[in-house]
């Protein structure tokens, strides 16, 4: 029994957190933490810098949760680290965030979530930043 | 003419609309490359020299001096954000201004790396306005045999002194001067080393190997070793400083400007030493020696000053002899040349009005970089994110643009593969580069040199050393040339003193000689060439 | 030159050696080629055409011995860092290799195929080589840009990079 939740340090992934570590609770399940970067940028904002990550793994020790947090950073888009931890794992649920993009730039830079939701051989669940209590 | 009037003409070139905005457009792509890691400014006015062909000498050179003077500011931003300094010059900025950052004091240390380089920078042009027309007043005093003998000095100078094996610099330099001798001989008209092929008889062109050694070369270096995790870098706000660190600050600038300039002007200072100088002279003066390794203001302040300062003095002998000491200084010489500009002493007479407007330029240059870099240095900090395909394909891109619109052949950019592929072998095998480039443009001028002198003296080779100046600076040749091996006679007969055993039968042993931070290796062919600092990529 | 970097596999930390051959080899070329020069007595050109490539051919096979000797008793160049090169990988020939095949083909299209198309391949294969992966999006930018130089350098510098197959169109 495993959840994933595809982690980005904005609000929509702190969303997709809070909303994983609920239904981690509620079925007390070990819950995965992803968080990928493809690597090809000198810097990129939605990999997580380290003092982030461990708080991040004491907010879930704190509350007792079995977990487990990855980072990896291969060259694969964020879409494709989650499927793959995903069908790793054999995950029962998946957790995105959902940002709002125009249908423009949909087109322009595809949807990691669009590809996550459509790909994923396991219930997805999809929170937007606002949802967050 | 005096040099203020001058100036004040060279002002008024420098602020019609177009040459502004050439200014402006020079500072902006000068950040940005500087910013861009895998980007240096040697690199983008090297892509840029293509626009020799369409633009006006003066709005050029305007342009290129931004990129110079932009670069230094944009890297600071990045070893201060990044603790990644790209340049050797920004090693020692990066120890103290990352350790800043860390502690959350990021918005000062690029306050005062920026008006620190605004302040040396503003100084040191001041100080090449005063000092160029000095040099050139002494250089015009000067025969062909002197000035050939300062030309010696600057070649062999830069492929001794810098990088960390003098026998891979003189390899470096012995190839720039097999290319420079490729083409038609100006005397005799004869073809030198252009095996029968007619479009190698005007020899290479200066802009295709500086495009391929410098872009090509590169972009295909970092290509083969890509760095593939993103780094870690320190979120910030806006540059500021509150009075303590101004406080703090001001001493340091001026003392690393006094280090940074006459170390920039002198053929191969660079900006290595001067740094490193003005780190230990903070460090032994503060007031607060506790902060030093834990982000000390002070040592960021000096050092980015120091290395502004030292750009500054490189332009010195460069503008006043033509002798450049760092690769962009090189890749501007080279600009001149693709305009038709003899580079040299008699540059200011035959060009003042350029050279004027251009040193103009760098005061409104530092001006406007201080403007655009202490409210956008966020926004720069956001180019670190652009995929880094993207930058390399570019690079590839308009490299190849670069080199073909030179005369439109498609051969010229078999050549520029050819010698991209010799700059990325140097690079991996650790040949500096800079020797070759300056082997190259400097090669075909030190032959006409050498050829005008001895026919002054009916070929007799003491014309070489008739003038007594020559004499001196061919001694002070010498003595950079076997400065090592007097260096090991005096180690071996002081043993107390060498920290290494110098086995007598098998003389396998590296000797390091420390001159502020400067690790030079006994370049003697017996002598592993491994503990130098790594190759510094250029020396702005 | 490129056989050096391809002996790095083959010669184990001695390729090295194949710098020291190029030098060699330059300076026997440098060399030759200036005992064929002829050189014509005259009072206003004591020193003559051959004096320098002498002296550099000189310098570059003296640089190749002492590399050699250098080499062989252990001594290495030191490979350049940099801000954005992480040398603890060893080369990786999978990128190098097909950009200098872009490259390449880049060269014989120019001419042939005009700017616009050999400047597209060139850009969109370079990103490809590189690691990109969004070959639609990759393909647009590349011929955009390939047009924007090509109206750029006609219109702002007046030169006319060659329009190819595409001449009449643009």
């Amino acid at each position: 029994m495993t959840i994933v939740v595809g982690y980005v340090p904005t609000p929509e992934g702190e969303a997709a957190l809070t909303q994983a570590i609920t239904e981690a609770r509620k079925a007390s399940t070990t819950l995965l933490v992803i968080n990928s970067s493809k690597g090809d940028a000198p810097v990129d904002t939605r990999y997580a810098q380290e003092p982030e990550m461990q708080g991040i793994e004491g907010r879930l020790a704190a509350q007792g949760i079995d977990h487990v947090i990855k980072q990896p950073v291969r060259g694969h888009d964020a879409a494709a680290e989650v499927l793959d931890a995903a069908e790793e794992h054999k995950a029962d649920l998946i957790v995105i965030g959902l940002r709002r993009r125009t249908p423009v730039g949909k087109l322009i830079m595809g949807s990691t979530s669009q590809r996550i939701l459509l790909e994923a051989d396991c219930p997805v669940l999809a929170v937007k930043a606002s949802m967050a209590g | 003419m005096d040099v203020f009037s001058s100036l004040m003409d060279g002002f008024a070139t420098a602020l019609t609309p177009m040459n502004f905005l050439y200014a402006v457009i020079g500072v902006v792509l000068g950040t940005a490359v500087g910013v861009l890691p895998g980007l240096g400014p040697a690199m983008t006015v090297a892509l840029l020299l293509p626009v020799t062909y369409a633009l006006e000498p003066t709005s050029a050179f305007i342009m290129f001096a931004g990129i110079y003077y932009g670069g230094m500011y944009g890297g600071s931003t990045t070893s201060i954000l990044l603790n990644t300094p790209g340049e050797s010059s920004s090693v020692v900025t990066a120890i103290e201004g990352n350790k800043m950052a860390k502690a959350g004091r990021a918005a000062q240390a690029l306050a005062t790396a920026a008006i620190g380089s605004f302040v040396a920078g503003t100084i040191g042009t001041a100080l090449l306005a005063v000092c160029a027309p000095i040099v050139v007043k002494f250089a015009v005093s000067l025969g062909a045999p002197s000035y050939m003998a300062i030309m010696v000095l600057a070649l062999l100078a830069v492929t001794a002194v810098l990088g960390s094996s003098r026998l891979r610099g003189f390899a470096s330099l012995g190839l720039g001067l097999a290319i420079g001798l490729v083409g038609m001989d100006a005397v005799t008209g004869q073809r030198r080393l252009t095996f029968g092929q007619p479009l190698l008889a005007d020899g290479l062109d200066i802009v295709v190997v500086a495009v391929a050694i410098f872009a090509v070369g590169e972009a295909l270096w970092v290509a083969a070793h890509l760095r593939r995790t993103p780094m870690q870098i320190i979120p910030v706000g806006q540059p500021w400083m509150g009075k303590e660190d101004w406080k703090r600050s001001w001493k340091p600038w001026l003392r690393g400007t006094a280090l940074g300039f006459p170390f920039g002007a002198l053929p191969a200072g660079g900006a290595e030493i001067p740094t490193f100088l003005s780190y230990i002279t903070e460090k032994r003066l503060t007031k607060h020696p506790e902060e030093f390794g834990k982000g000390a203001i002070e040592g960021v302040a000096g050092p980015e000053a120091a290395n502004n300062a030292a750009a500054a003095g490189t332009l010195t002998p460069m503008l006043a002899l033509g002798l450049p000491t760092n690769a962009t200084a090189a890749v501007m010489l080279a600009a001149f040349t693709s305009y038709g500009i003899q580079p040299g002493p008699q540059l200011f007479a035959t060009e003042g009005p350029l050279v004027w407007a251009l040193i103009a330029s760098l005061f409104i240059g530092n001006f406007l970089l201080l403007i655009i870099n202490l409210p956008l240095a966020p926004v720069w900090a956001k180019l670190l994110q652009l995929p880094r395909p993207y930058l390399y394909a570019g690079i590839l891109f308009f490299a190849t643009l670069g080199a073909y619109s030179v005369n439109l052949q498609a051969f010229d950019l078999a050549i520029l593969l050819v010698v991209g592929a010799l700059g990325f072998m140097m690079r991996r095998f650790g040949l500096p580069v800079l020797p070759l480039v300056l082997g190259v443009i400097l090669g075909p001028r030190l032959e006409k040199q050498l050829r005008q002198t001895l026919q002054l003296s009916a070929g007799d080779p003491a014309g070489l050393w008739s003038e007594p100046i020559a004499v001196v600076i061919y001694i002070i040749v010498a003595v950079i040339l076997i400065w090592p091996l007097l260096y090991k006679l005096w180690r071996r007969n002081r043993p107390a003193a060498a920290p290494v055993s110098v086995p007598v039968a098998a003389p396998v042993a590296a000797v390091t000689r420390n001159d502020g931070g400067h690790a030079t290796n006994v370049p003697s062919a017996n002598v592993p060439d491994r503990n130098g600092p790594p190759e510094s990529k250029e020396q702005p | 030159m490129s056989s050096s970097p391809s002996l790095a596999s083959r010669l184990k930390g001695r390729s090295e050696l194949g710098v020291a051959l190029l030098l060699g080899a330059v300076g026997v070329v440098v060399l030759v080629d200036a005992i064929g020069l002829v050189t014509p007595y005259s009072k206003t050109d004591p020193v003559g055409p051959k004096t320098i490539p002498f002296v550099v051919a000189g310098l570059l096979l003296v640089c190749a011995v002492l590399l050699a000797i250098n080499v062989i008793r252990g001594g290495q160049g030191e490979a350049e860092g940099g801000e954005d090169v992480d040398l603890t990988h060893p080369a990786d020939w999978k990128t190098v290799l097909p950009l200098a095949g872009v490259f390449i083909a880049n060269i014989l299209l120019i001419d042939w195929a005009g700017w616009v198309i050999s400047g597209t391949v060139l850009f969109w294969g370079s990103l490809l080589a590189l690691g990109s992966r969004h070959y639609v999006r990759d393909g647009l930018i590349a011929a955009a840009l390939s047009l924007l130089t090509f109206y750029g350098f006609y219109l702002g510098l007046g030169i006319a990079l060659p329009a190819g197959l595409l001449e009449g169109i643009l």
